[in-house]
């Protein structure tokens, strides 16, 4: 412009006779350079990758417009009306995007440079990583974008459905209970099939924190998940070893697979300052279909007047508030993260809920010339668990939700004088269970490790960590004797359980890497050390001489300990054991075409008396890298891979020291008159000396596949795992110390199946994305060669007593049902059995899926993402025990609300309703069990902010499944003898739907 | 530089290599909330014979349970009968197999008194191993015969494990005959070491007058423990009829005796009658829960309300003279309970202030009928049975005298001195205010243990020696011979392979 004016002064200086020649000169230039200075040049030039071949299809856009072309065959492009101060951006899916100005050049040339986070993503194994490309292992690897979002408690919720072959069920929807998670399958039977958690090396014990327990008359509820304390904010990435090569480092613990927890470091720069503020709201997803009032009415049931509908009084709109702050930087290696949470989940059953106050410090610095990085990760959290009694085993006179289903519609909640409506022990009113009763379970957890690794020569390193895992939990329980319920009416009960457990670690090893012309080698020698120290005490005391919930507690005197009344009770036990382990493993690599690892790893227990207390894992994997061969077609391929391993893996998940014979006083109780049942002096179990591991050989074949250029991925693994010496509690050749004893059965359990995982990035283009993820395991199981039958899946309700559902025998599924085969109704109204008034297996329909499978899909579009997550089980059974014991026409003729189904059907009123396929049913269900729309603010100007970007999520919006219960997906314990069962639905706490509305701002 | 750097990666690889070694284990822990007894050669460690004793007499009130033991004892007898109502008491048929005779290897109630009782049966041979002063042995060899005794009854079969047998030992398995003569052995042998025993409100431990009356019971009844054919017919010898006149005196001489008033040993007040019952946590609480109709509840220091359970039947009912006063008895007003009187309660129920008592459930006034079917039964079926009373604060009694009486008279009227035996039924008689029989058959003498003894865990021995097990009434399906014996669980045939099932199952 400038010059411009100069050229037209000057010439106006010098020469006035030519100004109409000049005029039009001046606007003929001017015209010109007001088109090329407003924004237009063409810019041409050539795209190629680091090696110089060129790139066809990059997307060469002028940023912050639609103004976009692709490259040619040869990796030309010309790019039309670029503004000469612009930037283009360069993007090619694998490849890193590059944005460059255009600093008024017409020819612009670049090279891009694959994209090392995608092709070379790192897998976190023990003790080391590896990258994705190399891992001979079955090893799947979730980072942060994968995960489910919205309202999570716990970090098993993170992956549940995102990866194949890892089945994770909730027990129920109660914030803060029980999940239970299968790693291709399940192989062994009694408790103790979840996987191994390690969080940033740690390995957790598996074991409760939190005392579950008595709740008077209304039953047992089980212990809260021990994985509540970790905030899934927290959490960078969750990696899993399915396989036995790659879990055989874990040896002792690995046979059901290893999940490990990463943490987030700070990430190097200036840092930044994140936080995440959310609130979220939950319903139930489908009330029952129970009858109102007046239908209760019609049907014949008695009439005493009010009209009430139990469902509303019991459950409720529940909110949920999660603040999450978190600061951290880094530079030159070293980095530090302090992070701070507070989630308020309430349940959406009134009174529940849980609170968790979290904090955590992630940080590590590089001293003595960066040879030596010390670092450290702390986690500290306290979860307030508010529980109801929801239980798994109430008996006729039910608990909450029982009470929920079956009381009388017709009944109003209070009386006329405001007192609460309480019929009887055996109908308790659900409004005055709530009101008369307090759980409040307050655990304290610390988790951390302090590490140092020191770079002794190149090449060689030596790693120390030093874990701890400290808990300490309370539960403190009350019922009021106002509440007229089984074992409280006019005694009231307060249960105190506390447990407190402290783990240490200590590991220390080797690494080794070097390369040898052609060959890579990577080894791995160490030592561990872990001791598990456990104490637990509980106390229950009743016969209260006040009624007020906090001064049962808090003024325990008040439980009268006069003589005839047996009032305060104690028990409290306590142990230690140790893990003793020496392994090793070797990686080695030639010409990165075929790599091999070898893992050993030698377990000693104390869990095992002497002469078995060490057990010996090995395992072998290799992979040949098809891709690095030439006959392979590159054009096609992307990448392609081929898996082998093998390995043993080991189980010791049974109760403290079986093998030698102790004694010691057994627990007292307070029986049903009252009076205490004194704790005799007794065995604590037919000790069996000869007892040793539990292993589980494995085979895995896998194939790793990419094609068009990365654009679609994935793998396909087939597994057969035989799970041999089941540690078994078996019943003892009577007379015996103990009804049970814990022996090694030469019986198999073989789990055998396939899984499919792909990624396709469907469309790339300017301003839109479409990917999706999709994965699908199929898994048979089968137990052999088991001498003998054990029943498991008790039943409970009105005249229940002993039934049970599921049978563990050889030729079966792990927890075959085992039922009475159902032919409807003759004409009195009373069932018939067409094969027989006794229970039979049924052609192995089990509760185990044979398909499970989840689908995610991720579109962006600008600044905006939607995520969609399906997941799906198929091939399962349920077993409705809330149908057994409740939605019967005998139930209904003692005065019951039950279901409308049950009102129109032909059931006499005297029908036992015995255990049989009446109450069995598919439990093939697909989900839409996440939704996420997120939308990135653009702060490019503001220097404060770096971003800033809102989300909101649904949860559980959609279920399709012909289940009639709640929720298809429950699992409520039904253990009989200790041997757990699977599959049935028992007055499981409801699921709700989220909808979850947040921000989040990072500075 | 180097040097320095070449001194510390030595130090520090010393210091690792020191920290390596010095950090293994041999992974032996301390228990601290147990006492372990294992030696390390192996082998049976003593443990405390005093506490283990202690720990059995306080478990004796198991007995009270109405599963288990009591009722195998007595629904597969005519005196009592556990129907169905509606969704109520089916329990997957357990109780109804028990009245029809149908049960199987896999009955719930067959396995836990097979646990039970050989479980206790093994802490018995503990207490023997460990070091017993002489009067615990004799104390703990009783007890081993008595839960023998049982096992023997109910099977034909006794395991026996001793103490150094381990895991992996299967138990020897002694047959009825053997059984019988090694129980006998041991109550003889442990009769002088015990304390001589007198009438009292708890008699929790063995003494001499409990084994006498276990003697009596066994010799009465040696003759179908003996037999080859377990349904009999069975030959009584007189000789074995004298062993228990012998022993049934012995209990006599300590002290016991009839009490006048029938349901007074039930109550906590004096009673020559309780030669053996459980402790004080014994309560006798389920045997009137288990009969009482939901709606006669309402107790103040009760948790929940009955169970309407199991009731009789109207013929042996009938088998009682109206004056019987063991059928009824009227309590008067109680606190609470006035309106829940003793005997056989037929008919409306009324509360304590006298009023009728609603079923809740029809609707209609509670009266107990005659009639009581097996299956489907409403609410108020069947007649009620109340021998220990809520407010009476009783302990429940394993061995009575009544019972010792009764053998006594039975032994005599198997030897063939009728006119004794008959003397001594027409003094119980008068007593509980019942007309003097002119002459004793064995029928009679049946009948009369039964209603002396109704509802107190002998009837299904005494229909057996009396040859009246397999007989059809009501719904008792299966009259096969087989079913005197109950069958071995088959988990328990599966544990052991030197236990082979019995007949018929």
């Amino acid at each position: 412009m400038n010059q411009l004016y100069q050229m037209s002064s000057s010439k106006l200086v010098q020469s006035a006779k030519f100004l109409p020649r000049l005029l039009a000169l001046t606007l003929t230039l001017s015209i010109i350079s007001f088109t090329s200075f407003s924004q237009n040049i063409n810019v041409t030039g050539k795209v190629v990758d680091s090696n110089g071949d060129e790139l066809p299809g990059v997307t060469v856009q002028v940023k912050g417009t639609s103004n976009g072309v692709s490259t040619d065959l040869s990796g030309n492009y010309s790019l039309s009306s670029v503004p000469s101060a612009g930037t283009i951006v360069y993007s090619f899916v694998g490849m890193t995007s590059q944005e460059i100005a255009v600093q008024s050049r017409s020819n612009i040339n670049v090279t891009l440079a694959n994209d090392e986070q995608l092709l070379e993503e790192v897998v976190v194994i023990g003790y080391g990583t590896v990258k994705k490309k190399d891992a001979t292992g079955a090893v799947a690897a979730i980072g942060e974008k994968d995960f489910n979002k919205g309202v999570i408690t716990s970090s098993e919720q993170l992956m549940q459905g995102r990866v194949a072959g890892v089945a994770i069920t909730q027990s129920s929807g109660e914030p803060g209970g029980g999940i239970n998670v299968r790693i291709r399958g399940t192989s062994s039977v009694r408790a103790g099939n979840g996987p191994l958690f390690v969080v940033d090396g740690v390995p957790l014990s598996g074991g409760d924190i939190t005392g579950g327990g008595s709740n008077g008359g209304l039953g047992s509820s089980s212990a809260r998940n021990p994985l509540n304390f970790l905030n899934p904010n927290d959490i960078a990435s969750i990696d899993i070893l399915k396989d036995a090569s790659a879990t055989a480092i874990y040896g002792s613990r690995g046979a059901n697979g290893v999940v490990l927890i990463t943490t987030k470091k700070g990430k190097q720069g200036k840092g930044s300052m994140d936080y995440t503020f959310s609130v979220g709201t939950s319903q139930i997803t489908k009330k029952f279909d129970l009858l109102s009032a007046s239908e209760f009415v019609a049907a014949g049931g008695p009439n005493n007047g009010g009209t009430t509908d139990w469902q509303d009084e019991v459950l409720r709109t529940a909110i949920t508030t999660q603040h999450n702050l978190s600061f951290g930087g880094g530079s030159n290696g070293d980095s530090y993260r302090f992070s701070a949470g507070i989630l308020d989940q309430d349940g959406i059953i009134n009174n529940s809920g849980i609170k968790r106050y979290s904090a955590s410090f992630n940080g590590n610095k590089k001293v003595i010339n960066d040879r030596l990085n010390i670092g450290t990760q702390l986690n500290l959290a306290n979860t307030v668990d508010a529980g109801v009694p929801v239980t798994d085993n109430s008996g006729f006179s039910g608990d909450l939700l029982a009470a929920m289903l079956k009381s009388n519609p017709t009944n109003s909640v209070r009386n006329s004088d405001g007192t609460f409506n309480q019929v009887s022990t055996v109908e308790p009113n659900p409004a005055a269970i709530i009101a008369y009763s307090k759980d409040n379970t307050n655990t304290i957890r610390a988790l951390g490790n302090i590490n140092a690794e020191l770079q002794i020569v190149d090449g060689l390193k030596f790693k120390t960590v030093v874990g701890f895992d400290r808990s300490i939990s309370s539960r403190k329980a009350a019922f009021s004797p106002l509440l007229k319920a089984a074992q409280i009416e006019n005694v009231g009960q307060v249960y105190f359980t506390d447990i407190e457990t402290n783990n240490s670690l200590w590991e220390n090893y080797f690494t080794y890497d070097k390369e040898f012309g052609n060959v890579s080698f990577n080894g791995l020698a160490g030592y561990s050390y872990q001791r598990f120290e456990y104490f637990a005490k509980s106390s229950n005391a009743t016969n209260f001489r006040v009624d007020d919930l906090d001064l049962m507690v808090n003024n325990v005197s008040a439980a009268d300990n006069s003589k005839g009344f047996g009032s305060i009770i104690n028990g409290s036990n306590s142990n230690v054991d140790e893990l003793q382990s020496y392994f090793g493993r070797i990686n080695l690599g030639f010409s990165s075409k075929y790599l091999l690892t070898a893992t050993v790893r030698a377990d000693g227990s104390t869990r095992f008396g002497s002469g078995n207390k060490y057990g010996v894992f090995p395992s072998f994997a290799g992979k040949w890298r098809l891709i690095e061969e030439d006959f392979v077609p590159k054009n096609v391929f992307s990448d392609l891979g081929l898996r082998l391993g093998y390995g043993i893996t080991g189980n010791q998940e049974l109760p403290h020291n079986l093998y030698q014979e102790r004694r010691r006083y057994g627990s007292a109780g307070i029986n049903n008159s009252s009076s205490i049942n004194n704790g005799g002096f007794g065995t604590v179990a037919f000790a069996n000396p000869g007892l040793k591991w539990e292993s589980t050989t494995q085979f895995n074949a896998g194939l790793d596949f990419g094609f068009a250029g990365g654009r679609l991925s994935g793998s396909l693994d087939y597994y057969y795992k035989n799970t041999n010496d089941l540690l078994f509690q078996v019943f003892s050749a009577q007379p015996a110390p103990s009804p049970f004893v814990w022996r090694n059965l030469d019986a198999d359990v073989i789990n055998r199946g396939l899984e499919i995982s792909l990624n396709a990035i469907v469309v790339d283009a300017n301003d839109f994305e479409f990917e999706i993820n999709a994965n699908a395991a199929f898994n048979k199981n089968v137990v052999e060669n088991l001498l003998g039958v054990y029943d498991t899946g008790a039943i409970n309700g009105q005249g229940l007593t002993g039934a049970f559902a599921q049978r563990i025998a050889s030729g079966q599924p792990l927890f075959a049902y085992f039922l009475r085969e159902f032919g409807g109704y003759d004409e009195a109204g009373n069932s018939i059995y067409p094969n027989g008034d006794f229970q039979q297996f049924l052609d192995g329909a089990s509760p185990n899926p044979t398909v499970t499978g989840g689908l995610t899909t991720n579109f962006k579009y600008k600044s905006l993402t939607l995520s969609a997550f399906f997941n799906g089980v198929f091939g399962n059974y349920l077993y409705s025990n809330n149908a057994n014991a409740f939605f019967t026409k005998g139930s209904f003729s003692n005065g019951r609300n039950v279901t409308r189904e049950v009102v129109g059907s032909s059931e006499g009123p005297l029908n036992a309703p015995d255990v049989s396929t009446r109450f069995l049913e598919k439990g093939d269900f697909v989900r839409l069990a996440n939704l996420n729309l997120g939308y990135t603010v653009n702060t490019g100007k503001t220097d404060a902010i770096s971003s800033l970007r809102f989300f909101l999520t649904g949860q559980n919006l959609a279920l399709f499944t012909n289940y009639s219960g709640q929720d298809p997906e429950v699992n409520t314990n039904k253990q009989i003898n200790g041997i757990p069962s699977f599959g049935i639905d028992y007055t499981a706490y409801p699921r709700a739907r989220t909808w979850t509305l947040g921000a989040n701002i990072s500075f | 530089m180097k040097n320095l750097k070449r001194i510390s990666t030595i130090a520090l690889s010393c210091f690792v290599v020191s920290a390596l070694v010095s950090s293994c284990t041999d992974l032996i822990v301390e228990e601290k909330d147990s006492l372990v007894v294992q030696n390390s050669g192996g082998g049976f460690v003593a443990g405390d014979a005093g506490a283990l004793l202690e720990g059995i007499y306080n478990g004796l009130s198991f007995y009270t349970d109405q599963g288990n033991t009591y009722s195998l004892n007595q629904h597969p007898s005519a005196e009592m009968i556990p129907p169905t109502r509606g969704v109520d008491w089916g329990d997957n048929g357990v109780w109804r197999t028990l009245h029809g005779h149908t049960w199987d290897a896999t009955h719930t109630q067959v396995l836990n008194s097979w646990n039970a009782l050989n479980g206790r049966s093994f802490t018995c041979e503990q207490i023997l191993a460990s070091n017993p002063s002489s009067s615990q042995a004799a104390e703990a060899r009783a007890l081993r015969s008595m839960f023998m005794a049982q096992i023997m009854d109910f099977w034909g079969q006794v395991p026996r494990r001793t103490v150094d047998q381990g895991v992996d030992d299967l138990p020897n398995v002694l047959s009825r005959s053997e059984a019988f003569d090694f129980i006998v052995s041991n109550l003889e042998e442990a009769l002088p070491e015990l304390q001589p025993g007198a009438p009292a409100t708890i008699n929790s431990t063995m003494t001499q007058s409990a084994v006498h009356a276990l003697l009596a019971r066994l010799y009465l009844n040696k003759a179908v423990y003996k037999s080859t054919s377990p349904a009999g017919p069975y030959t009584f010898d007189n000789a074995d009829m004298a062993q228990v006149v012998a022993h049934a005196d012995a209990v006599t001489a300590a002290g016991f005796g009839l009490d006048a008033d029938f349901f007074n040993p039930f109550t906590d007040q004096e009673s020559p009658e309780r030669i053996l019952t459980t402790e004080a946590n014994g309560v006798p609480r389920n045997r009137w829960m288990m009969t009482m109709h939901y709606d006669q509840g309402g107790f103040p220091a009760e948790r929940d309300g009955p169970w309407n359970g199991f009731t009789t039947l109207a013929d042996f009912y009938d088998t009682f003279e109206a004056d019987d006063l063991r059928r009824f008895k009227d309590v008067g007003s109680n606190e609470g309970y006035g309106g829940l009187n003793k005997g056989f309660l037929i008919g409306q129920q009324y509360r304590e202030d006298g009023s009728e008592i609603v079923d809740s459930r029809s609707l209609k006034p509670l009266q107990f009928s005659r009639d009581i079917p097996l299956a489907g039964a409403a609410t108020e079926k069947g007649i009620r049975v109340i021998k220990y009373h809520p407010t009476d604060n009783g302990i429940y009694i394993l061995l009575r005298y009544s019972d010792v009486y009764l053998m006594k008279a039975e032994a005599l009227l198997r030897s063939g001195d009728n006119g004794a035996a008959l003397t001594m039924i027409n003094n119980l008689r008068t007593l509980r205010n019942a007309t003097a029989l002119s002459s004793l058959s064995e029928d009679a003498m049946f009948a009369e243990r039964g209603r002396e003894l109704y509802w107190e865990a002998i009837a299904r021995t005494d229909e057996i020696r009396f040859g009246k097990f397999n007989v059809q009434y009501q719904d008792v399906t299966n009259t096969e011979a087989y079913t005197v014996l109950f069958p071995i669980p088959s988990i328990a045939i599966a544990s052991n392979t030197n236990l082979s099932q019995n007949e018929g199952y």
